[in-house]
Formats: C-alpha cells, sequence, structure tokens
C-alpha cells in the first residue's frame, strides 16, 4: 500500500508522468490548432467551450477512440499495431529525464543526456516499421522518407548538444540547469541553439520538414492507413515529442527552472516550454515545404558542419582566445 | 532487486537472441535482434556502464538494426530459412554449442571470481572520458580513420553495380 | 551464484547461439544477425569482466565503445556486399554462391 503514496509513484503516475502528459498533450494539440489558425488569420477551434474551444482535443480524443479500427487485409498486423503504440511509448517516457524542478524529475541518471538522444534513435526505426508494415505503397514511401529525414538529422542534434555539454561539464540534466545559474547558455550557444531548433523540428517532422506527410505527394505518408485508436497513436507521438523537445531545449539552453524567487521553479519551467513550443507552432505558418533532396542536404552538409564550427566556437569561449 | 533486474534482462536477451535465430520471416528476425541488443543495454546498465549503455542503444539499435531492415525490405528476399529440420548441420551446430557451453560452464565452476559491489574508480565518467581521450586519443582519431574508410568502401559497393 | 559467474552465463549462452546460427544458417543475413551476437556476447563478456574484477578498471568500456562502433561499420560493409550478391546472383543462399566472378 505504501507505494500507492511513495513520491515516486506520484511523479510517474500524476506529474510529471502519465496523466499531467496526456492532459499537456491534449493541450499542445489544441495550441498547435490555435496558433496556426491565428498565423493564418482564421480562428481555430471555437465551439467546444468554455473559451477558445480549449476541450476540442478532448473532444477528438473521444471521438477517435470509438471509431473503428481497420487494419488493412495483407497488413503485418504485429508491427501495424505495435509500431505506433511503441513510437508514442518511447516519446512519453522521455519526460521521465527531464527535471522540471530539482524534486520533480523522476529519474536523475548520470548520463542523462545521452540517454534522450538515445532513445530518440530508436524512433525511426518504429516510423520505418509502421510504414512498411501496412504493405501498401505510399505508407512505405512515407516511411522510408521519414527514416532518411529522421536519421540524416539526428547527427546535427547531438553535435550541438555536445556544445552544452562542453560549457557545462556533465551529461546529467540536473547539473546542466545548475550550471546555468551564472547566465543561460542560449546567448553562447546561440549558433548551437538554433541548429538544435531547427534539427528537433526536422525530428519531429514538422512543417517545414514535414514531406514525408504531404498531402499531394505521399497522403499523409506513414500513418496514411491508421485509424481509430492508432490514428490517435501516431498523431500523439507526434504532439509528445513537441512538448518533450521543447522541454529539453529550455532545460539545456533557457536555464531550465532557474528565475527570480516568488515563481516557482516548475511554473519558470512550464512557462520556457510553452514560448518554445509556441515558436515551433510559429515555424509552421510562416514556412514553405521543404523538398526532400533540399531536406537530406541540408542535413548532411551544411547543418553538420554548422554543428562542428558550434563546437569549435564553444571550445574557444571556454579556452579563451590565446589558446587558439 | 537487483537480482530480479539481471535475471528479466537476461531472459528478454536471450529468448530474442534465440528468435532471431529461428524466425521465419527476416523482418522479425531483425526486431527479435533489436530487442536482445536492448537486453544486452540493460545489462550494462546493471554493470554501471550507464554510457556505452546509451551507445550500444544507439548504434546498435539505432543504426544497425535501422540498415538491416531496410535492407531486407527493399532488397533481401521475403523470407530466410526457418527452423530447421533435424538435418547433419543441426547436430553439428548443437553439438559445438554443447562443447562451448561446457567448456565455459566448468572453467566458471572452477574459477573463484569476486563480486565487487564497491565500484570506485572503474565506474567514473570523468576518468572514462579522460581515458578515452587522453590515454587512447590516437586510437580514436585511427577509428575515425578506419570509419571514413568503411563508408568510402560501402558507398564505392553501392555505386559499383551501376557501373556495370 | 557469484554475479561474474551469471554474466559470463550470460555471454557464454549468446556465444552459444549465435555460432549456432553461424554453423547452420543458410541466408546470408541471418548470417550477420550471428556474428552481431557473437559481438554482443564479446562485449557483454568485457564490460562484465572489467566491472567485476578485483579494483574495477574503466578499461573495458573503453574497449566496448571501440568494439561497437567497428562492429557497425563491419556490418554496414557486410550488408553492401550481400545487396551487390542479391542483385547479381538474385539469391543469397551461402550454399549457392560459390563463385567468385559476377
Amino acid at each position: 500500500m505504501a507505494i500507492l503514496t511513495s513520491p515516486l509513484f506520484f511523479k510517474i503516475a500524476v506529474f510529471p508522468g502519465l496523466t499531467s502528459l496526456a492532459i499537456i498533450a491534449a493541450l499542445v494539440t489544441w495550441l498547435d490548432r490555435k496558433v496556426t489558425a491565428r498565423v493564418q488569420l482564421r480562428i481555430g477551434p471555437s465551439y467546444v467551450s468554455p473559451v477558445g474551444g480549449i476541450l476540442q482535443s478532448f473532444a477528438d480524443l473521444i471521438k477517435l477512440a470509438f471509431k473503428e479500427l481497420i487494419i488493412p487485409a495483407k497488413a503485418d498486423k504485429f508491427f501495424f499495431v505495435a509500431a505506433p503504440v511503441i513510437g508514442m511509448i518511447l516519446a512519453g517516457g522521455l519526460v521521465g529525464l527531464i527535471p522540471f524542478s530539482p524534486e520533480t524529475q523522476i529519474a536523475n541518471l548520470e548520463v542523462g543526456l545521452p540517454v534522450f538522444l538515445a532513445f530518440l534513435t530508436l524512433s525511426p526505426t518504429m516510423v520505418l516499421l509502421a510504414g512498411w508494415s501496412a504493405n501498401s505503397k505510399y505508407p512505405f514511401i512515407g516511411g522510408l522518407r521519414s527514416l532518411f529525414q529522421q536519421t540524416a538529422y539526428e547527427i546535427p542534434l547531438w553535435l550541438s548538444a555536445i556544445g552544452v555539454v562542453m560549457m557545462a561539464g556533465t551529461f546529467d540534466l540536473l547539473k546542466i540547469v545548475e550550471a546555468q545559474s551564472t547566465g543561460w547558455f542560449i546567448i553562447p550557444q546561440a549558433l548551437g541553439a538554433l541548429i538544435f531548433l531547427i534539427t528537433i523540428t526536422a525530428e519531429m517532422e514538422r512543417i517545414p520538414f514535414d514531406l514525408p506527410e504531404a498531402e499531394p505527394e505521399v497522403i499523409m505518408g506513414w500513418q496514411a492507413e491508421y485509424t481509430g485508436f492508432l490514428f490517435l497513436a501516431a498523431q500523439g507521438a507526434g504532439f509528445i515529442k513537441l512538448y518533450v523537445f521543447s522541454a529539453l531545449f529550455a532545460t539545456i539552453y533557457l536555464g531550465g527552472f532557474l528565475g527570480p524567487a516568488p515563481v516557482p521553479g516548475l511554473v519558470w519551467t512550464l512557462l520556457k516550454t510553452t514560448v518554445i513550443i509556441v515558436l515551433i507552432i510559429l515555424l509552421r505558418g510562416s514556412f514553405g515545404r521543404v523538398r526532400i533532396d533540399q531536406l537530406l542536404r541540408a542535413g548532411w552538409t551544411l547543418l553538420l558542419g554548422l554543428a562542428i564550427a558550434n563546437i569549435a566556437i564553444t571550445y574557444i569561449i571556454i579556452q579563451g582566445i590565446p589558446s587558439i | 532487486m537487483t537480482d530480479l533486474a539481471f535475471l528479466a534482462f537476461a531472459f528478454v536477451t536471450v529468448i530474442a537472441a534465440i528468435l532471431a535465430i529461428e524466425a521465419r520471416d527476416l523482418v522479425y528476425g531483425a526486431v527479435s535482434l533489436g530487442v536482445s541488443f536492448l537486453g544486452v543495454a540493460g545489462l550494462f546498465i546493471l554493470l554501471d556502464a550507464s554510457y556505452v549503455a546509451a551507445f550500444q542503444i544507439s548504434v546498435y539499435i539505432g543504426a544497425v538494426v535501422v540498415l538491416i531492415l531496410f535492407t531486407v525490405m527493399l532488397v533481401g528476399p521475403a523470407k530466410g530459412d526457418g527452423p530447421m529440420e533435424f538435418k547433419k548441420a543441426s547436430l553439428f551446430g548443437a553439438v559445438l554449442i554443447s562443447l562451448m557451453l561446457g567448456m565455459a560452464g566448468t572453467l566458471a565452476a572452477t574459477t573463484s571470481f569476486p563480486g565487487r559491489e564497491v565500484c570506485g574508480s572503474g565506474c567514473d565518467l570523468q576518468l572514462l572520458s579522460t581515458t578515452l581521450l587522453v590515454d587512447y586519443g590516437i586510437q580514436l582519431e585511427l577509428l575515425a580513420l578506419v570509419l571514413a574508410a568503411a563508408v568510402i568502401g560501402a558507398l564505392t559497393l553501392a555505386k559499383a553495380e551501376k557501373k556495370e | 551464484m557469484e554475479p561474474l559467474t551469471s554474466y559470463f552465463a550470460v555471454s557464454a549462452i549468446l556465444l552459444g547461439i549465435g555460432i549456432y546460427g553461424l554453423a547452420t544458417r543458410r541466408s546470408a543475413i541471418r548470417i550477420l544477425f550471428a556474428v552481431e551476437l557473437v559481438y554482443n556476447a564479446a562485449n557483454l563478456n568485457i564490460i562484465a569482466f572489467s566491472r567485476l574484477r578485483d579494483p574495477p578498471i574503466v578499461t573495458g568500456q573503453v574497449l566496448v565503445l571501440f568494439s561497437i562502433a567497428l562492429a557497425a561499420m563491419e556490418a554496414a560493409v557486410g550488408l553492401a556486399i550481400i545487396i551487390l550478391a542479391f542483385r547479381i546472383n538474385a539469391e543469397i543462399d551461402l550454399r549457392k554462391l560459390t563463385r567468385l566472378k559476377g
């Protein structure tokens, strides 16, 4: 019985774990639609009251949960069902590593950042399996494109995060936040933060990098054959990733839970995360779609070179000019 | 608690390895190979080698399994060979493993290994990075050169069939 | 059972499964699976010995980092060769790939 009231159980089940993750994912979905609508001079969800249609995504959740689950006849049933669900579990599990405040971190690993990025590299596998298992042309092509895109942008992601590690001297996410008490890392790491922002937008397949889901070309890509609950899992994984990556950005570049005293650290973290989420959503409304070959070329050449340049700049910043 | 975790990870690793070799469909085999790698990564974490575990997950599962998967999906045969009927080859294989496991077991049973609980400097992440970059820095550079050679070699192989 | 013996046993079982796969499988991709299993068995063994010896040392982890990188490279080149062989011969049954020409 004692386990139900232990703080670890509270952290996993309520906050920042499962329950709050589900609610926040729904709110992020609503935020995405609302901000995109405003950027496009529309109103966005407004019928499902009380204010600004905020319950719209909960209504969608209930609708999708009751829709019929159609599995194509020749699909590989195991992977068809398992791949998006495992993708969602992976994305949700990452929230356990983020220090929302010194007391509200589920798992404080000494190698927090590499473990975070390592589990990130598992998501292309899930997308490839999802695209292949539908046994249909467009999902497979979409899955391959998504695989190439996500693999191409993983390396600049790692390298730009290495700049933060160099400045903080540790992999531990909690200590990285505490090392920013003298100044947020976004200022010396401006180039790294920009690369990080671009690569996480590409990892989440958001516009402007959403070619694997482009309607005129591959009709929703690897998610094309999914209905009902599996569609919820596939889309939900995307929005959970948006939340988790923005939280990681806020943690390693914007100083996480550090902020002036009267406001608790937890609120600071959520505030900064929301700022980054809105920034990424604004990118959606502002840019056109990048073509797949431009995308891959940019990932492998331009961003890789800039990330290595960022490491060099960070070295110079740390060691001082005479060390060149 | 650690014993339970060790048993769970070891069980998953071995069962997934057997599935990887025996499954008829190559995609299932590749995915269970990935699960086996995940089990090995879990065992690494239990042995206080968390950085190596993260490295294992991102390189083996994130790269090698993906590579195998889309090779199988694009180029490979639909089905590999499944569990074999009792033939000379599987008899030979079974005898070989029994010999090996027997040797290993005898060796393990007759040696007394210490079961250290305190880790000290063997698990220090700082020491790992210093050793890797300072003591073995030259080997690291050579590894990078070998990696470059492997990439160039693979690209050449992939291009060669277009030149015919 | 002492901890090192149990880790050694797991690594020996993985090695055994890998060698069984190498000895009895015809498909080249299946043999690649078996080779990767052997690599994993060796890595697990090295980490276990380096952690559970009398003063634990960190050199085993360094060696395994190198080993993982090399194994990945070897898998990549091996898969490139398999793709080529499949394109030329239309099958990768290793008993039938007996000619070097092609």
